[in-house]
């Protein structure tokens, strides 16, 4: 049962990045974006185009594409959410929805159906307290730790974390304290982008690369994100954990097939009886 | 040529009735249905069945289907009437949706998952000549079409429906309105889900064959393209609009024919392109969009 | 002395019709001018036309000399105005300290914090006495008076030239009431120009210098403030309820 528990631990941790990259979008742009899950595959087949096409080292491609990807969003975001800001959230959600399939489908006809994986060298898994650990998960849990600490630091001590919680807090004082919200969306972007990469590269490496990849761990992220409370960072990263590590416990009382069905009933009753979550602020629309 | 003409408008019809459901839900009780997939799904799975399992005939499993999706429409929205934020309402449905599709795939001993369930009886198979058949499912089809449209059209033009249309448009005589409302909601919802298990009942005779790939969410992506191309509200609108987002996506299995050397893989990956593309400048260049949102950039400051 | 900020032929409004019918008003450099009116009347469709949160559909802003219609909200704070709106005033969800440095960090062009590191004056913050003990506290735990004054200070920490007030008093005690109408003055004094819209009108026209009446989405009346406290049959109609008033004390 420790190993269970082990590995919801490591799925909830790479649901983090995801989850708050979701949830910093809602909180600045107020609507909850099923693009995601695409988002992180294709990220993650560009890495794979730079990892193994191109034979850079994982980390250094990891990064680079992190980097070009979150330019990458903003562009997308510029072309199709930016016409739409004026119109309700169904219309960004189903925008959304409509993104998700093409982002999905373009790493479809990119690279087909077959399963990939990046090149990264074996090793041996090791035990510790009687639990099995591979050698990616501790990679998993220690990239995922570090990002986290670097959106703390981002969120709480630098300016544009502060604006971006301001935004999320309150947009039409933001505008009259001299925030321009339009570079703070970009901001968003480009950093929910690096998220998202990073993410998808973890999914990766703890699965495989195949065009579902993302999209699988899409109800799982947004479960995270509305448990902890859409807007909250550390909702999103506590919801995750929760999140990963409950689905896999049920995994030993109920037909595995059935492990998503954790996080839908999650969704289901938060938003039926506490929309804001854990540690999410009700919203009010004004 | 004409042959596939006429199997495309038999598809255009029940995709017409799935599309007028959701614009139902939607326009007259401002409930945005994401599981339409899933409950498409439950309503095909419901009839094929009914027929299969329990020797019902098409006609009663049809009614079977509509049924079931109506009381499963009908639990949703009396489970979830305290939800008030309409995106957080459509998140909800949502998992409905991937939780009907996830049992679908799961529950081999009901539906032989992946496999799916072959050889649905289609109505008065038996009765009508295979060479004539296409011609008297059309004929069906239109007729089960123009029904829909007309019940929908009374009811949202009923004094029950302007109220709700009313009620939708401002919260405040929402709250006051209370309880009666609420169970309005639950109604509406359910009416409209019995239209949902219409259109996959008729799915399932038109191919005879389901899985539960069939039901992606591509589905939602036409039934949204399809309203909206239809333009607000108006019913009317919704059925030509599902008529031309069919004709154009169905088209593009031309493609193929156009650019050779790809494979069907990438065929069918270039088409969700299409569709993703398609659905999202349509909600960019159709002004019109959603009704509740004219009234919300009204509202806005 | 000339004005700071004008406006002429002012219209706007939410939806078919104008709100604002044609609004003339002027402010002089370093005076303080109160709006007073019924309900209805326009007063805050003026201030969030004036703050870039409505647009302009004829007539012009001019703020010392630049003309601020097409200028976005985030701009305007640039170009020297401040406004403090009555409801949701503050970041709730960030600190106090947050709050105060936020205004001039990520002001478009950002405006890097003063040469000593703090984001505002120590003149200034000795205006508001009860904040700095308060700085790591969330700004949503304050009571609804230390809210307003958090409000008004983060206001103040962008140098404005102009700064704009949406009713200050509304639902503050009588102790924050009077604290709030004696900082305006304090501020004011500073150099400060300020426009107000107000409720609570007696108490704001004690301190004001002119008096603008608005009815219908259009100025009824301008006159110096010690004139307007004077008018008997303005007195009930538009000074808000001065017996209302006396009955909670």
């Amino acid at each position: 049962m420790l190993q269970t528990a082990f590995n919801g631990f490591v799925t909830g941790i790479i649901v983090t990045l995801p989850a708050l990259a979701i949830t910093l979008l809602f909180g600045v742009l107020k609507f909850p974006n099923f693009a995601v899950g695409a988002m992180m595959t294709l990220a993650a087949y560009l890495v794979f185009a730079l990892n193994v096409q191109l034979g850079w080292p994982l980390v250094v491609a990891t990064a680079v594409a992190a980097v070009a990807f979150g330019g990458f969003l903003i562009m997308v975001d510029y072309l199709t959410f930016k016409p739409l800001r004026e119109r309700g959230s169904i219309t960004l959600m189903v925008a959304s929805l409509g993104l998700g399939f093409v982002l999905e489908n373009i790493a479809r006809l990119g690279y087909g159906n077959t399963a990939r994986s990046f090149a990264i060298e074996l090793a041996r898994p090791f035990r510790f307290l009687d639990i099995r650990m591979n050698r990616e998960q501790m990679i998993i849990i220690g990239v995922s730790t570090l990002a986290m600490v670097a959106m703390y630091v981002l969120l709480t001590r630098m300016p544009i974390g502060r604006a971006m919680r301001a935004v999320s807090d309150n947009p039409a004082l933001a505008l009259v304290r001299g925030i321009e919200s339009p570079r703070i969306i970009r901001w968003t972007w480009f950093i929910a982008g690096m998220l998202l990469a990073i993410g998808g590269v973890l999914i990766g490496m703890d699965r495989a690369l195949e065009p579902p990849m993302g999209s699988s761990y899409l109800i799982a992220v947004f479960a995270a994100a509305i448990l902890g409370g859409l807007g909250s960072p550390l909702g999103a990263f506590v919801g995750a954990l929760i999140i990963g590590i409950v689905s896999e416990l049920s995994t030993l009382v109920i037909p595995p097939n059935y492990r998503i069905g954790i996080p839908l009933c999650v969704i289901a009753l938060i938003l039926v009886f506490r929309p804001q979550g854990l540690f999410g602020q009700p919203y009010i629309r004004k | 040529m004409i042959s596939f003409l006429i199997l495309i408008s038999i598809v255009v019809c029940f995709s017409a009735i799935l599309a007028l459901a959701l614009n139902f839900q939607w326009g007259v009780g401002g409930m945005v249905n994401f599981g339409l997939a899933g409950l498409y799904a439950l309503g095909a799975y419901a009839c094929a069945l009914l027929m299969l399992k329990a020797g019902m005939n098409t006609f009663f499993a049809t009614i079977g289907a509509m049924v079931i999706v109506a009381v499963v429409c009908g639990v949703v929205a009396f489970v979830t009437l305290r939800v008030t934020e309409e995106d957080y309402f459509a998140i909800v449905t949502l998992g409905v949706g991937e939780m009907l599709r996830l049992v679908a795939l799961n529950e081999d001993w009901l539906t032989k998952g992946a496999l799916g369930l072959t050889g649905i009886p289609r109505p008065l198979g038996d009765l009508v000549p295979p060479e004539h058949y296409q011609y008297f499912m059309l004929g069906l089809s239109v007729a089960l079409l123009l029904g829909t449209l007309w019940f929908l059209n009374a009811i949202a033009r009923s004094p029950f429906g302007r109220v709700m249309r009313a009620v939708r448009e401002d919260d405040v005589v929402a709250a006051t309105l209370g309880k009666h409302v609420l169970w309005a909601r639950v109604r509406i919802f359910a009416i409209g889900g019995a239209f949902i298990g219409l259109a996959g009942s008729l799915h399932a005779f038109y191919y005879q064959y389901i899985d539960p790939t069939q039901f992606s969410n591509i589905v939602i992506a036409y039934a949204f393209m399809a309203v909206i191309a239809g333009g607000r509200g108006a019913h009317r609108g919704t059925i030509w609009g599902a008529a031309v987002v069919m004709l154009l996506l169905e088209g593009s299995r031309f493609v193929k024919d156009l650019i050779p050397g790809i494979d069907s893989d990438q065929l069918a990956a270039i088409r969700i392109i299409i569709i993703g593309v398609g659905l999202i400048m349509l909600l960019i260049y159709k002004p019109q969009g959603f009704l509740r949102e004219y009234r919300l950039q009204v509202d806005l400051k | 002395m000339s004005d700071i900020l004008t406006v002429s032929g002012l219209h706007a409004g939410y939806g078919a019709g104008d709100i604002l019918k044609g609004i003339d008003a002027a402010l002089p450099e370093g005076k303080i001018i109160t709006v007073i009116g019924p309900n209805g009347s326009g007063k805050s469709t003026l201030i969030k036309t004036l703050a870039g949160l409505l647009p302009v559909r004829q007539g012009e802003i001019v703020l010392a000399g630049a003309r601020l219609n097409e200028m976005s909200a985030p701009k305007r704070v640039m170009a020297g105005m401040s406004y403090v709106p009555q409801e949701y005033n503050v970041f709730r969800n960030l600190t106090v300290l947050e709050n105060l440095q936020i205004a001039r960090e990520f002001m478009s062009g950002g405006r890097a914090p003063k040469k000593n590191g703090k984001v505002i004056d120590d003149e200034l913050l000795a205006l508001f006495p009860e904040l700095p003990g308060k700085f790591r506290a969330l700004a949503g735990n304050l009571s609804g008076g230390q809210r307003q004054m958090l409000a008004f200070a983060c206001a103040l920490t962008v140098e404005p030239k102009v700064l704009m007030l949406d009713e200050p008093s509304a639902g503050l005690s009588p102790k924050y009431m009077a604290d709030i109408f004696a900082t305006v003055q304090q501020v004011n004094a500073r150099g400060v120009s300020i426009f107000m819209i107000e409720q609570n009108a007696t108490e704001a026209l004690r301190i004001s210098d002119t008096c603008l009446v608005m009815a219908n989405g259009r100025v009824r009346l301008c006159a110096a403030a010690g004139e307007v406290l004077g008018m008997q049959d303005l007195h009930s109609l538009y000074l808000g309820d001065a017996r209302e008033q006396a009955a909670l004390v």
